[in-house]
């Protein structure tokens, strides 16, 4: 007679009880409690939940690029429209989102935005419900291959040519790809773009009358706290967190709550932010690959945006209260010919200006996408 | 472009020393645009936000805050620990500047049109006073307001009998989400008026509201909000808090504008008289203010230029910062500032801290006295709920044990299971509840996972406690031990 065995079928059973109620079952580590409350089944109710408000018609699937990647697709189309063809021969809208964000960002503009033509929102490769493969960690090397999957899923899509619009780092990448690519972007579109001023030099001359004695360099122990941080993935905090991870977001971000406050009264904003970004991190290493310390790009736009032919129509749209510079908007237009080049300021907009001033955001894409075919 | 046609409030950051950042903005608004602060429906602020809304709100020379602000800092920084020293009392020091500084009838002016953040210590709810009967009440306000819990004591200050502490940790940026609200902040982010760092960082956060990017800079502006830079360093910030104002006001088109109430009455509404009046005491106080300034300043100017003042800081407040900053170069200290001397005083900092400990803790003993009996009370008070949550903690957990214990028990009971059994899940149930519920399933698979790698030792520990109680634990015997 041996107690052990019998006792422990009883208390397995309360164990698998347990596993399956919190964790779901795992390989080898499936004894141990998950240490963050999330897993992409947990995003996938949480976006879900903010779909449901589009009213228009939705089309939401995977699309497999050929390196067998899935890149998650919306493609919201209008309901009222009677001839399906009608909208067909349109170009379509692409929307890129930023970092650490996710299609559902823009659900205060799906449904304006795709009244006229069809608008197409997906997650960037390493982000939101795509797929996470690893990131080199050379600059050149992980904005190819951001902008890869952009063709790929352009390809799988079936798309001839778009209306592209990206934020913030979604700028970025929707920059680069229009100069690889410049054939199939009929407008480029970018909100609140990061990346494109280059980091001031320290032996400049000039900065010495006024500056230096304004400013003076932050001593060297912020140095050293800075270099240790640029250590880690820009969320590590978010994950390392763990439980408490999902409350350092409602703590530290309330804006994301606030923004969307007529759609949401609870915290599902907040909780589709925190289950993007405390997955295992992987657009986050390709774009610590592409910035130092702290925030510049290693190979910033400004360098580069000459390479744009000139006749591509290009539009920057800036948040009047947004911590990014908008006169890096204006010496794009230095660059570039004037005639086809835009900066437009939207008054009372944070750095999320898609989500800040909805209406004027909108308004000003719609007028922008009139102007193509 | 501003909206200038519905009432608008002004709102600044509580941020520590950096407040002197607030005085820099604040004057370059009363300079510049001075409809804009006069005619502001309400001036919110937290923590050392409150003091300079305070002090735009009552119309004191805004130098003498600066100067002060100054002073403080020169103070905190005179000793080894900085702020952290027990000799140095913020509290005492911020409440003897205002005492002095804030004119007699100030809660008259800040009635109704100054709010300040506090924080409520029973339930960490945020609390905007705007109603002061006493020039008192101000002063508490704004000791409340400005109390960092630890940094500055212990012991929380009261307002009507209700203990406050620092409004920065529920809302450090009051009503920032009105529209019409101008955001004051001294960390780079998206506030209205805030020093723009050229950085692209993409990380911001929110501490309470106040938008912080995270750069170098700012990080080094948070460590200094504690712990007070050089007076020079403090006096750049100043300057720094003007440009930013007026780049601010240079964005909007205020500058050089009188304000729409001056030029272009309103349109006929039931408010338009009730504006008239407000702006008529503040003109009165608008007045009072240029008369100070006229004193203090030999240079009276009539209509600056923006360009003269992108660099220069108004005379009167300049004056103020320059004689602050001065250090007053006595014998003393100049020899206190020799290196061998410095080096002998941090040798001997082991010995002369205790010392300098002592002599500071019996003088706020001395201070505290008239307020102990309160104090005590309110100590015992908490103590007592504290005291009383973990006891109700305790007996829930307790009888969550005892009867997933009954149950676990029935339950084997039901099965008529060998008395052998019985005892060793009785073990092995105590072993688990005896943890925290919390942990509980942790345990649990931990167990489970080590009972599957060490079947045999467990077996044999387990079956020898089993022998030892079987004797007790007759099935016959059970139901007594269901009670226990």
């Amino acid at each position: 007679m041996d107690p052990a065995t019998t006792a422990a079928p009883l208390t397995n059973d309360c164990d698998t009880e347990v596993k399956t109620n919190k964790t779901g079952p795992r390989s080898f580590w499936s004894w141990w409690p998950s240490w963050r409350p999330t897993s992409m089944s947990l995003l996938k109710t949480t976006e879900s939940r903010i779909l449901a408000c589009i009213q228009n018609d939705l089309w939401a699937r995977f699309v497999t690029l050929q390196n067998h990647n899935r890149i998650w697709t919306l493609t919201v189309t209008n309901k009222g429209v009677r001839k399906p063809d009608e909208q067909a021969h349109k170009t379509p809208l692409v929307m890129v989102h930023g970092f650490g964000g996710g299609v559902g960002l823009w659900i205060r503009n799906l449904d304006a935005l795709s009244h006229s033509r069809p608008v197409y929102a997906f997650d960037l490769l390493g982000f939101g419900r795509s797929s996470r493969p690893p990131f080199p960690s050379d600059a050149a090397k992980a904005e190819e291959q951001f902008v890869n999957s952009i063709e790929q899923w352009r390809q799988s899509v079936g798309l001839e040519n778009m209306i592209l619009l990206g934020h913030s780092l979604g700028g970025y990448l929707a920059t680069s790809y229009a100069i690889q690519y410049p054939s199939r972007v009929s407008h480029l579109i970018l909100v609140d773009p990061w990346g494109f001023p280059e980091r001031p030099k320290p032996q400049i001359q000039e900065g010495q009358r006024s500056e230096v004695v304004k400013r003076p360099s932050p001593p060297r122990w912020v140095k050293a706290i800075a270099a240790i941080v640029s250590l880690f993935n820009p969320l590590a905090v978010i994950r390392a967190a763990g439980p408490w991870g999902p409350g350092l977001v409602n703590r530290f971000r309330p804006d994301f709550k606030r923004k969307f406050e007529d759609l949401f009264d609870d915290n599902t904003m907040t909780q589709y932010i925190y289950h993007c970004n405390a997955q295992t991190p992987s657009g986050e290493v390709g774009f610590r690959a592409m910035s130092e310390s702290l925030g510049w790009a290693k190979r910033p736009m400004l360098q580069r945006v000459h390479l744009l032919p000139p006749s591509m129509p290009l539009t920057m749209l800036y948040g009047e209260q947004s911590w990014v510079d908008s006169s890096s908007g204006d010496k794009v237009v230095q660059i570039r010919s004037p005639a086809h080049t835009r900066v437009l300021l939207i008054n009372a907009a944070s750095h999320h200006v898609y989500a800040d001033q909805p209406g004027e955001f909108n308004k000003v894409v719609e007028n922008i996408c009139k102007s193509v075919k | 472009m501003f909206p200038l046609d519905s009432p608008w409030n002004i709102s600044f950051a509580g941020c520590g020393f950096l407040g002197i950042y607030h005085v820099g903005v604040a004057s370059c608004l009363l300079e510049q645009a001075p409809f804009l602060v006069h005619n502001a429906k309400h001036v919110y602020g937290a923590s050392a936000g409150a003091l300079t809304a305070t002090a735009v709100v009552t119309g004191v020379c805004l130098g003498e805050t600066g100067a002060s602000i100054i002073e403080v800092a020169k103070e905190a920084r005179k000793r080894f620990l900085g702020p952290m020293h027990p000799s140095f009392n913020l509290v005492k020091i911020v409440r003897h500047v205002l005492h002095r500084t804030l004119p007699a009838d100030c809660h008259q002016w800040a009635n109704g049109r100054l709010g300040i953040s506090l924080t409520r210590v029973t339930d960490g709810e945020n609390v905007l006073v705007s109603q002061f009967n006493s020039k008192e009440e101000v002063v508490q306000a704004c000791v409340c307001s400005a109390y960092i819990p630890v940094y500055c004591g212990i012991i929380p200050p009261t307002l009507h009998g209700v203990r406050y502490v620092d409004g920065g940790i529920s809302d450090n940026l009051p009503q920032y989400e009105l529209k019409n609200t101008i955001t004051v902040s001294p960390f780079s982010g998206e506030s209205d008026i805030c020093p723009r760092d050229t950085s692209t960082n993409i990380h911001e956060l929110r501490f309470t509201n106040t938008s912080i990017q995270f750069t170098l800079t700012n990080l080094y502006r948070v460590s200094r909000a504690l712990f007070p830079p050089d007076p020079m360093v403090m006096k750049a910030m100043c300057k720094q808090g003007y440009k930013d104002a007026l780049h601010f006001l240079k964005r909007n088109g205020l500058l050089n504008f009188n304000g729409p109430c001056r030029d272009q009455p309103l349109l006929a509404n039931a408010e338009e008289e009730e504006e008239y009046e407000e702006e008529e005491d503040e003109d009165k106080g608008d007045k009072e203010e240029k008369s100070q300034e006229e004193q203090t300043a030999v240079m009276v100017h009539a209509s600056p230029s923006v360009e003269e003042h992108i660099i220069y800081l108004p005379p009167a407040l300049h004056e103020a910062l320059v004689q602050a900053c001065m250090e007053r170069r006595s014998l003393a200290q100049s020899l206190g500032n020799l290196l061998p001397v410095r080096m002998a005083s941090a040798m001997m900092i082991p010995y002369t801290l205790p010392l300098e400990s002592a002599m500071s803790l019996t003088l706020r003993l001395l201070e505290w006295l008239p307020d102990v009996r309160e104090d005590v009370g309110w100590m015992r008070e908490q103590t007592l709920k504290i005291l009383q949550h973990v006891m109700c903690q305790a007996s829930r957990s307790f009888s969550q044990q005892v009867s997933a214990r009954l149950f676990c028990q029935l339950e084997l009971h039901r099965y008529q299971s060998l008395p052998s059994k019985f005892s060793s899940t009785n073990l092995f149930s105590t072993w688990v509840h005896g943890s925290s519920s919390s942990v509980q399933d942790v345990f649990m698979r931990l167990d489970q996972y080590k009972k599957q790698l060490l079947t045999g030792g467990l077996c044999i520990n387990m079956d020898l406690n089993g022998s030892f109680r079987t004797g007790v634990m007759l099935p016959e015997n059970s139901p007594p031990s269901l009670e226990r």
